[in-house]
């Protein structure tokens, strides 16, 4: 993935951020509530152009780069992480289809999702392998030319709105699982089967509706993105960068959301009368909130460099802070989370029905750390600590 | 109305003599001599911040915390004066 492309407005990309947020401030408190999945402001979200961030200009979009995904990213997840992240997950799907795609894949698709018509949703879990990316069992069949694919799939995000699919596959009957085929799919292509009695109900991120899915159907060859057995290179150039930067720019943007809404209220006339600001624990605690924020915002600064600039992705230093940002961004975005409430108090921070979102975004940012788990990448970033010996910090 | 009602005023410049730790009791405040000279540092001028919105039930504007605005008397308080013409709404 690069950045090379001219940069867009950023006061466009902006003003059309600016046109969503009210959409997604509305619809935050009751999406949460339903566990629902957002469609009015998916629709806002569709409309707005933003769909198509990454999209380059030539074929219809805003030829953004991740640095505008970022931004953007955090600023939706400012006010509705669920709806921020269901955007963010969308555009690493488009990441990999702008990186990857084929020519007559692109020429087909890439105008549909500029125009917003497309959510992409991703499919890359299996029963058997639980979350491990880089493999797969369920294989593709390949008859006159046409591919078929046929697949469970335990857990799809937005899988119920979804107008397409970015799916991992084993590549043939005989390959091996690490063989990895990434098929993209319309919706109309597929046999889409919902699985029954599945009922979605979790602590948080409610507005991710997720559930099980059957796929099965028929797509031409050039739907491999990344050629056949190709997956592996696409997750390692754009896949797997792309959807950490995403997820740490979700993350982040929803605890700075929560930092602004504390500040709004022990600002206020209200709250001074129940903040006292000259408290050295109080400042200790938004001293800390604050830069926990901004360590966050500069490890994903320098992932973003890595992931434009870096010649191997593979190299241990840049697979160290690649892994690093999720586990960072997933533990400070938290702990940011649960310090404000500790400042905000029962009152404000505690009750459900509080103005101040404390409550949902602790429950939603509980669920970071188990997102593609902290453990497992802390295990193999230990492993790349011992192997890079030189400690090659990023100065 | 525009600025400063005369009992704010006063009560500005009590609040304002408080943080200027080099001005000696009682002595004058030239209202176009740098804050500075007197002791407000930018550390002072967040607890003055804080005081002048305690005391003036004003709320004022990040844009403001500049170097400009705390300049002057003369500066603070025709900033001030404007966080009083229009009162920022509290979220609580």
């Amino acid at each position: 993935m690069t950045t090379t492309q001219t940069r867009p407005d950023q006061r466009e990309i902006g003003d059309r951020v600016e046109s969503v947020l009210p959409v997604l401030r509305d619809h935050a408190r009751q999406v949460d509530a339903d566990a629902s999945f957002p469609t009015a402001p998916l629709k806002a979200l569709r409309d707005s152009g933003l769909m198509g961030l990454l999209v380059p200009v030539a074929h219809g979009g805003l030829g953004g780069g991740l640095d505008d995904l970022v931004r953007v990213a955090a600023e939706l997840s400012g006010e509705c992480l669920s709806t921020g992240m269901i955007w963010a997950m969308h555009c690493q799907q488009v990441a990999a289809l702008v990186g990857h795609g084929s020519p007559e894949l692109q020429a087909d698709l890439l105008p549909r999702l500029a125009a917003g018509e497309v959510y992409v949703a991703s499919v890359t879990s299996e029963k058997v392998k639980g979350g491990h990316l880089l493999s797969a069992h369920a294989p593709l069949r390949r008859e006159d030319g046409k591919v078929h694919l046929d697949r469970d799939a335990p857990i799809v995000t937005g899988g119920s709105d979804a107008d397409g699919f970015l799916i991992t596959m084993k590549d043939s009957e005989s390959a091996q699982p690490a063989e990895v085929s990434l098929v993209y799919a319309d919706r109309e292509q597929l046999t889409v089967r919902h699985a029954e009695g599945f009922s979605w109900d979790p602590m948080g991120m409610r507005g991710t509706h997720s559930g099980p899915l059957h796929l099965s159907g028929t797509v031409a060859e050039s739907a491999i993105v990344g050629g056949a057995g190709g997956f592996r290179d696409v997750a390692l150039r754009t896949f797997v960068p792309v959807g950490h930067i995403a997820w740490a720019s979700c993350w982040l943007g929803a605890a700075r959301g929560a930092l602004r809404a504390v500040l709004e209220l022990v600002r206020s006339p209200a709250g001074r009368k129940q903040f006292n600001l000259e408290s050295d624990l109080l400042r200790a605690r938004l001293a800390r909130v604050r830069l926990d924020l901004d360590t966050t915002a500069a490890l994903i600064a320098q992932v973003v460099r890595d992931t434009s600039l870096a010649p191997d992705p593979e190299a241990p230093d840049v697979q160290l802070r690649l892994n690093g940002l999720k586990v960072h961004a997933a533990e400070r975005s938290f702990a940011v989370v649960d310090t404000l409430v500790e400042v905000a108090g029962l009152r404000h921070g505690y009750l459900r029905d509080a103005p101040l979102p404390l409550e949902r975004l602790f429950r939603d940012l509980r669920s970071s750390s188990l997102n593609y788990a902290n453990d497992r990448l802390l295990g193999a970033n230990g492993a790349l600590v011992l192997v890079d010996r030189g400690v090659g910090l990023a100065l | 109305m525009k600025g400063l009602k005369a009992m704010e005023d006063n009560e500005f410049d009590s609040v304002l003599r408080r943080h200027l730790k080099n001005l000696p009791e009682g002595a004058e405040l030239p209202q176009d001599a740098p804050l500075k000279k007197f002791g407000l540092d930018s550390m002072q001028a967040v607890e003055l911040l804080f005081d002048l919105e305690d005391e003036l039930g004003v709320v004022l504007p990040d844009e403001m915390m500049t170097g400009d605005t705390f300049a002057t008397a003369e500066s603070l308080r025709k900033a001030v004066g404007t966080a009083v013409d229009e009162p920022a709404v509290g979220t609580s």
